[in-house]
């Protein structure tokens, strides 16, 4: 209760900034090149929500999520490359179908539970992947990926000038599923999904269907997380294989943890952090500023995998809660100190 | 003199309170009995006293602290663990369930074999394909293959059909000669019949320390046990 | 007919190299209830380890310098294991998600270190020249190369049950699979158990990379991702916990992959989803896996 009386409008004047920044001629918002790093790590923050949703309020470690994300956008790439639905009808049309494809692989995988589940979506993950980077029925474009045809999308989308309303986009889609799963997880389905992760058997006795509740999130995360594919697709001009790897839904647990699992924000500021800081070290290490330091060392740091291993590792051994929880822990220092 | 004493023990499974400040002693070279209703926290007792749940407060074995002991340690300094439904292992066979609970110098195979013949000549039978009263022999048999100061031994009757049931009885009786005895057990003729000491337990805490003689009477067990004693 | 025998025995082949992967997961699994990601970094460092031993410390290349590169490979692997085991598995004790978590993480940067020293591109690994020849069984043309992974996978399969069968830590880790909160209770220190299965998989993990090398030509740190998500798909048809499942299910994995490449080139991904599917719906604990799995 305490801290949304202390966040919430924070967390408004930040939107209210960050959506404004754009229609300043100066300021740090006005490039299109920090709009469109700013639109990839709002989607990023959005999807480790999706994912949040799954495995830090409910409890599902699945390393499968990436494929709904990438179903999302490949649908939505393909309808509106191949098709005369327009751009509108085409996302829905992609939701819809990860909709039913969440359905049925959920409901084979929930036959399982913790890590025998967690290596299930593993199996259907990299299947995914592997329809999509081996180009089956020549629909995907193999390995180089699938650009969207830029003459069927409206035209504020297209071009450098325009980023700004894709930054807008991402903005928007942002704070849809933050709305999305903070309606969710409050709901009373939400609560059910709480005590899920918490004691399985207690809601069992309760005489509630655990299997159902657990499908019900699984196919809500995929369905938000096909919504994010779709405003990618806008953004990255486009669908890639990589979308689709395990590579990306281990990020996202990456982005969860970072962040704190549980805590809404926790799992955005991770994912905004993640894809921010990723783009950064990939920068650094095509800089000089490493050439004084010896190879050994110079090597791992060029990937910017092995500084956020390194810090994903640490926050899992001996920071659990990750940014969120250490500051709730400041926090509530603080409030205690000043009570006294 | 007491063997184990078990003070302001405290243990949490997923956010319950399930033993909320256990205190109770066992006296040497007796056998007490540890009762209650199903669920007041008997078996949870003795696994946190094996540091099997991780819990707080003290458990005293002849002055040895034991909390925070890793388990296997417990298990070296004397404290020998008779689990509830068995746990035996179903794929080893009968020798190697010996052969892995047997970490005394000399295990002391001939007395487990002369308490349960029948595990001689089943050696190579795999465990799961036991019964399970033979299971249960398998189970008692473990620790007895080693020197214990104290012996846990959880619901050794549970489930055992009458006759077998009367087999493990006597068994237990002759352990109980040799050995300091914690046994939890339903069977009140059992109880009534190898226990010196009696500790009552009730929504996670020690309800009543006595002599066996308390189960003749009818109202206490029906007041602290919630069953008709008797016709056992 | 010559057919199915060049199908079959690639296929085998291949399975051969599955279960090499998935041998250490399973028993990691089956006895610490650890899934374990950095599984596929055991290979990668056990692969230039047996890189560094066949360029840099021999300068030949012949069988005997191969089967040094192997238990070069071998014993960098499971050394490696060791040292993730000591260094974060055991101080996670019990926390099974955290313990799966951080060996992302040790993925993650070892695959990062390992990218920056020796870049991800493919590194050749010498082989000795009798590796490109073929052999004619009733007709079917096979590389002999594949009969070298089928005898590797095999003796370290026998050595394992063997090791499992008939020493003391063998039948811990036994004893372990099945329940390894009795075993303690018993008044054995469990994770000397932890240590040794950690080595054995990691040992069978870097014997593999070698030779996952050797059958793709080359050495680089991206290919075990790959490899790794068929040894979880091998452990989970096989059952977790059973070496003899985990070799099972990967002959039944191999065969079934190449024989669907075979009909329709790039099947075989797909099929081996859907089997895995197939057994999760009829056999949720695998085919020979402990019941709670």
């Amino acid at each position: 209760m305490l801290r949304w009386k202390y966040s919430r409008p924070l967390l408004g004047i930040i939107v209210a900034l960050l959506a404004v920044g754009p229609l300043f001629t100066f300021g740090p918002l006005h490039g299109p090149g920090l709009q469109q790093t700013l639109a990839v790590a709002f989607l990023y923050g959005a999807l480790a929500l999706t994912y949040d949703l799954l495995f830090g309020f409910t409890g599902l470690l699945s390393f499968g999520h990436a494929l709904f994300f990438a179903s999302g956008m490949y649908l939505t790439t393909i309808f509106v490359n191949t098709s005369h639905i327009n751009l509108f009808l085409s996302s829905f049309l992609a939701i819809g179908i990860t909709g039913v494809l969440a359905v049925l692989i959920g409901s084979a995988s929930l036959r399982t539970k913790g890590i025998t589940f967690a290596m299930v979506t593993l199996a259907f993950g990299e299947a995914g992947h592997v329809i999509i980077s081996r180009n089956f029925g020549n629909l995907t474009n193999g390995e180089n990926g699938l650009p969207i045809n830029a003459d069927r999308i409206p035209q504020i989308f297209i071009g450098v000038v325009n980023t700004k309303y894709l930054y807008w986009l991402a903005l928007v889609t942002l704070i849809f599923v933050y709305a999305a799963i903070w309606w969710v997880t409050e709901s009373s389905a939400g609560r059910v999904f709480s005590a899920l992760r918490d004691n399985e058997t207690r809601v069992a006795v309760l005489g509630l269907n655990p299997t159902r509740f657990k499908l019900v999130a699984f196919v809500i995360s995929a369905v938000l997380a096909s919504g994010v594919g779709v405003s990618m697709v806008l953004v990255s001009g486009g669908s890639a294989p990589r979308f689709a790897d395990a590579g990306t839904t281990i990020a996202l647990l990456l982005m969860v943890i970072l962040g704190g699992a549980v805590t809404r924000w926790g799992a955005v500021l991770g994912g905004i952090f993640y894809s921010i800081a990723s783009t950064r070290l990939q920068d650094l290490s095509q800089s000089t500023a490493l050439d004084s330091i010896p190879k050994i060392i110079k090597g791992p740091l060029s990937e910017p995998a092995f500084t956020l291993g390194l810090i994903f590792i640490f926050i899992v051994m001996f920071a659990p809660g990750g940014l969120s929880g250490a500051y709730y822990r400041v926090r509530f220092r603080y409030l205690n100190r000043s009570s006294k | 003199m007491n063997a184990l004493a078990v003070k302001d023990l405290h243990v949490y499974i997923q956010g319950s309170h399930i033993l909320q400040g256990v205190n109770f002693e066992v006296p040497a070279n007796q056998v007490t009995a540890l009762l209650g209703r199903n669920g007041v926290g008997k078996s949870t007792t003795l696994k946190a006293i094996m540091g099997l749940y991780p819990s707080t407060g003290s458990v005293k074995l002849f002055d040895k602290e034991l909390n925070g002991v890793a388990t296997h340690k417990i298990a070296r300094g004397g404290v020998g663990y008779v689990p509830e439904d068995r746990e035996v292992f179903s794929t080893l066979t009968v020798k190697e369930n010996l052969n892995l609970a047997a970490h005394a110098e000399n295990p002391n195979f001939e007395l487990v074999y002369s308490l349960f013949p029948e595990l001689l000549s089943r050696g190579a039978q795999r465990a799961g394909t036991l019964s399970g009263g033979q299971q249960q022999m398998v189970a008692i048999a473990r620790p007895l293959l080693n020197k214990n100061q104290i012996l846990l031994v959880d619901e050794p009757t549970k489930g055992l059909a009458p006759k077998l049931v009367a087999e493990v009885a006597d068994a237990l009786a002759l352990v109980a000669h040799e050995s300091t005895m914690l046994v939890v057990e339903q069977n009140l003729a059992l109880v009534k019949r190898i226990a010196q000491f009696i500790v009552v337990m009730d929504q996670g805490k020690v309800i009543f320390e006595g002599g066996p003689e308390n189960l003749h009477d009818e109202k206490f067990v029906h007041s602290m046990l919630g069953v008709s004693g008797g016709h056992n | 007919m010559d057919t199915f025998i060049l199908i079959s025995i690639t296929g085998i082949g291949l399975g051969a190299l599955y279960f090499l992967v998935a041998s250490g997961l399973s028993l990691i699994y089956g006895l610490m209830g650890v899934l374990n990601f950095a599984h596929g970094t055991f290979m990668s460092v056990g692969a230039y380890m047996g890189l560094w031993f066949s360029t840099q410390v021999v300068h030949t290349t012949n069988t005997w310098t191969f089967i040094g590169a192997l238990i070069v490979g071998g014993l960098g692997g499971g050394l490696f294991a060791l040292i993730v085991e000591q260094l974060v598995i055991t101080r996670l004790y019990e926390r099974h998600i955290d313990q799966a978590l951080v060996t992302v993480g040790v993925a993650l940067v070892v695959g990062a270190m390992l990218g920056g020293w020796f870049t991800n591109d493919l590194r050749l690994l010498p082989t000795p020249t009798w590796f490109i020849n073929i052999v004619k069984v009733r007709g079917a043309i096979i590389p002999v190369d594949r009969f070298l992974y089928i005898g590797v996978a095999a003796l370290l399969l026998v050595v394992m049950l063997a090791i499992l069968k008939f020493t003391r830590i063998g039948l811990i880790i036994r004893a372990g699979v099945e329940n390894r909160h009795m075993v303690t209770a018993l008044g054995i220190n469990v994770r000397l158990a932890f240590s040794a299965v950690f080595f054995l998989g990691g040992f069978a993990a870097g014997v593999g990379g070698v030779l996952t090398a050797a059958y793709q030509n080359g050495v680089s740190p991206l290919t075990a991702g790959t490899w790794l998500i068929y040894g979880f798909i091998v452990v989970v048809v096989g059952g977790m916990g059973s070496i003899g499942g985990s070799a099972l299910a990967a002959m039944l994995i191999g065969i079934t992959k190449q024989f669907a490449n075979y009909y329709i080139p790039g099947l075989g991904d797909f099929v081996i989803v859907f089997l895995l599917a197939a057994v999760l719906l009829t056999k949720p604990q695998g085919l020979l896996g402990k019941v709670s799995a």
